[in-house]
């Protein structure tokens, strides 16, 4: 039988990614002064993990790297060597150089060589440098430090029971790899147990029949002993208990109501099942997760989403019933729609992520963007386990860093600037996220120079954004910088100044549902507020009737709603129609005629203006009355029919009606350029 | 019937001997996985057999000869091998010393081996052990094992 690894190289790729996160995130500590033991530590399992996975799947080049990697992080480790800043630089580099090799390897694209063969000739040269012990790492180092022979304590360390599951050697999970790395982390005393070994007659090599008893000596923390076990775990016994007991408070112990039996069977694993020990490991939170696909997810709320809305379908048909069972029922049905909000916002939740995610990215950007412009900054992060719906978390980094990018260059003075301003000479950036009234809200603030007003204003003059008769409200002006080609850069650079951006982020950000705002004082700094729903799945919406059709209005989207009156309507030379509102001219937007169906009004003194805003434009939505406002869950139009300009999704309502979900950007786009309206004629029946 | 054997060995070479005890000291490095990153091409044959004409006191000696790889992907040809060499009456050598890469389950087959060849009485002898197949032996605490009692 041969065994087929590729199977697990999805796994492999995953896991080293995220490893290679908290290795960055560790060497962004270093680099900051926390030098400590432990930081180390996790840093070279890191490496060592990749190495030893690369290795039992044969990427030979990843695993080459990564030895040499390994080997620097191992003298830094045994304090051999001092961490230094240049160090931590090919450090950093060279976790990024890990990252595009997987990738390459992920994509069976070509590996950059040249590239990595250059950051191991650094790396060489670093190991050949001579040495300078740093004594603080190496007092501390938990591998290398062994009792005193005239310590009374026993000697700590781990004992550990290791029985290999039948599918272990088969899953590519070699005990003597995991053995090989207990031995780097302390004195490994090793009791094999081979009774189980039948005669060679009767033994299927593919499944390993030796029992281990191990003592891994050293003050080494109990996660770095779970981490050599972390592909094996499923398929092995595992018991792990301190040598000479457990103390009082044991490492695994979780801070929540399942602590108690949590501490249980950390404390006396000889009284619980040797399963007990994963078990254990799973109550904590970082070990109790499943990797599920986001696709068996999105089933699961679009179910939840299916059931929302039979529910409300029950509810419309029972609301006009008499009688007492019809009394019951509508009770029992109250109960049901209790009972669904509560499934429905469970299963929503899943999908949820702290925005750490994407924030982790920001001290290495932080850290490189400012060495490379010469300008001190320290960046401050506060509410990083707000939790975000995925979709949403993906589609915000890229506008997110375009941000940090321009506080970077443009916000943040240069050190001797700030030093005549009277500022310190080190700059902050703070990205805070809060939830705030059923959206998440994340600000990207700076204490630069913020924005000049008259350099914008003129820049858009120049530009004919603007013409000279029209005086700017202060927030107007601020919010030129998001027109397209937009830059006050006065030089051109890599980083910024191409004016190619802010439009983006802009629109990016309504294509999420959400909103963004500036706040700028000029010469104290600058704050970009974003706002974003919680979830892509569900949208608070206003119901608009058109004639026998329901549109849903993204409520986000509507500035007011007003009652025409014939004297502020005015017919320009196109055909069309502005309304006056105070002091602009706002297009009218006929939904009838945008959708070619038929309205019940067609003067617009009958119907209802809506006043929609989106990339900065307004326009008014005639339509015949509003309804009401609710909740609707998200179909999508693409998934089940074909994208149309001007419609974000389709819900069902109560009634067991289609309502057509008004995409506002698309709307404004489709009326401006109805020639490209790419209007969707749907097949007939 | 596997229960069986079973019982017979634990009886026949005593749990001393399937329980082994060793102490592995702290390494700072991982040279197996450097080997193996450093000698992708590994060597197809498994087993190398005997090219030597045996001496002809020796016809019933069985020569057991590791290859350059020893793993769970050359398993089967490795206990094919052994059961060859196993089907001779004996006394038998191992030569491990070609041994570049190896993993458990190839130590799990020559552990096997030796505990067949301790319940039959029959000694064997290692003519040579590559380092890797050395350290390995010594990380799984298999050493023990592998020695026939003088």
């Amino acid at each position: 039988m041969t065994l087929d690894l590729t199977q697990f190289h999805e796994i492999f790729f995953e896991e080293s990614f995220e490893a290679l996160d908290s290795m960055e995130a560790a060497l962004l500590k270093l680099s900051a002064g926390e030098v400590d033991a432990e930081l180390i530590n996790t840093i070279f399992r890191v490496a060592h993990s990749i190495k030893g996975g690369a290795a039992t799947f044969a990427f030979n080049e990843v695993a080459g790297f990564t030895h040499v990697l390994e080997t620097l992080l191992d003298q830094l480790r045994a304090g051999k060597r001092q961490v230094r800043p240049d160090i931590v630089d090919v450090l950093l580099r060279s976790g990024d150089a890990m990252r595009g090799m997987l990738s390459a390897t992920q994509r069976k694209d070509a590996i950059d060589t040249a590239g990595v063969a250059k950051l191991r000739a650094e790396l060489d040269r670093i190991m050949g440098e001579s040495g300078t012990a740093a004594a603080p790492v190496a007092a501390a180092s938990p591998a290398k430090t062994h009792a005193a022979p005239d310590a009374p304590a026993p000697t700590p360390g781990w004992r550990i029971r290791f029985v290999p599951g039948p599918d272990l050697l088969r899953h590519g999970n070699d005990p003597l790899r995991i053995l090989r790395e207990l031995s780097t982390l302390g004195h490994l005393k090793v009791s094999v147990d081979a009774g189980g070994i039948p005669p060679l007659t009767d033994l299927d090599p593919e499944v390993c029949r030796l029992r281990w008893n191990l003592e891994v000596e050293g003050e080494i923390e109990r996660s770095a002993v779970h981490a050599v076990f972390e592909w094996a775990e499923s398929e092995c016994e595992l018991t792990i208990e301190r040598i000479g007991g457990e103390p009082s408070a044991p490492a695994v112990a979780a801070p929540s109501e399942s602590a108690a039996p949590v501490a249980a069977a950390a404390a006396a694993p000889e009284a619980v099942p040797p399963k007990a020990e994963v078990a254990a490991r799973n109550a904590n939170p970082d070990g109790g997760s499943i990797r599920v696909s986001i696709e068996k997810i999105d089933e699961l709320l679009n179910s939840v989403g299916e059931l929302v809305i039979t529910q409300s379908v029950l509810s419309q048909l029972a609301a006009p019933l008499e009688g007492r069972e019809a009394g019951e029922l509508r009770s029992a049905l109250a109960q049901l729609e209790r009972h669904m909000r509560a499934l429905q916002e469970s299963v929503m939740r899943v999908r949820m992520l702290p925005i750490s995610f994407v924030f982790n990215r920001f001290p290495r950007l932080v850290r490189d963007l400012g060495q490379r412009l010469g300008k001190k900054i320290e960046l401050k992060v506060t509410g990083d386990t707000t939790e975000l719906d995925k979709t949403v978390l993906e589609k915000i980094g890229d506008p997110l860093v375009h941000l940090v990018r321009n506080s970077i260059d443009h916000g943040i003075e240069m050190p001797d600037v700030r030093l005549a301003a009277g500022k310190s000479e080190h700059g902050t950036i703070s990205l805070h996220a809060y939830h705030k009234g059923g959206n998440v809200i994340v600000e990207v603030s700076d204490d630069g120079g913020g924005l000049r007003k008259d350099k914008i204003l003129r820049k858009a003059l120049e530009r004919g954004l603007v013409t000279n008769d029209v005086e700017l409200s202060e927030e107007r002006i601020l919010n030129l910088i998001f027109a397209p080609g937009f830059s006050t850069a006065d030089v051109v650079s890599d980083v910024s100044g191409r004016g190619v951006g802010m439009d983006v982020v802009r629109r990016n950000i309504n294509e999420l549902g959400g909103h963004i705002q500036i706040f700028s004082t000029e010469g104290k700094g600058s704050t970009i507020r974003i706002r974003l729903p919680l979830t892509l799945a569900i949208l608070d919406g206003q119901l608009a009737r058109v004639g026998k059709e329901v549109y849903v209005v993204p409520i986000v989207s509507i500035v007011e709603t007003i009652q025409v009156t014939r004297e502020r309507v005015c017919a320009v030379a196109s055909g069309g129609q502005v309304f006056r509102l105070r002091d602009d001219y706002l297009p009218i937007v006929r939904l009838h005629a945008l959708f070619d169906i038929e309205p019940d009004h067609h003067d617009l003194l009958d119907g209802l203006l809506m006043i929609v805003e989106a990339d900065g434009k307004r326009v008014g939505l005639f339509v015949d009355e509003l309804m009401s406002q609710q909740q609707v869950v998200i179909k999508s139009l693409e998934t089940n029919f074909k994208q149309v300009t001007g419609l974000a999704g389709a819900t069902m309502l109560g009634d067991g009606r289609v309502a057509l979900i008004l995409d506002i950007p698309g709307v404004i786009t489709r009326f401006q350029a109805p020639e490209e309206r790419g209007v969707a004629k749907p097949q007939a029946a | 019937m596997k229960d069986t054997r079973k019982k017979s060995r634990s009886k026949a070479a005593g749990s001393h001997r399937v329980r082994a005890v060793a102490a592995v000291p702290a390494v700072a490095a991982v040279p197996a996985v450097a080997t193996a990153v450093a000698a992708p091409a590994v060597v197809a044959a498994a087993v190398i057999p005997a090219t030597q004409p045996a001496p002809a006191t020796a016809q019933r000696l069985g020569r057991v000869i590791l290859g350059t790889s020893c793993t769970i992907q050359e398993a089967e040809a490795v206990r094919a091998h052994l059961l060859s060499q196993a089907a001779l009456p004996g006394p038998y050598e191992i030569d491990g010393g070609s041994v570049e890469l190896v993993d458990t389950a190839g130590i799990q087959l020559i552990v096997a081996f030796a505990l067949d060849c301790l319940e039959k009485g029959v000694a064997y002898k290692w003519t040579g052990r590559s380092a890797t197949l050395e350290k390995a032996i010594e990380l799984l605490g298999v050493s023990p094992l592998l020695e026939y009692p003088a």
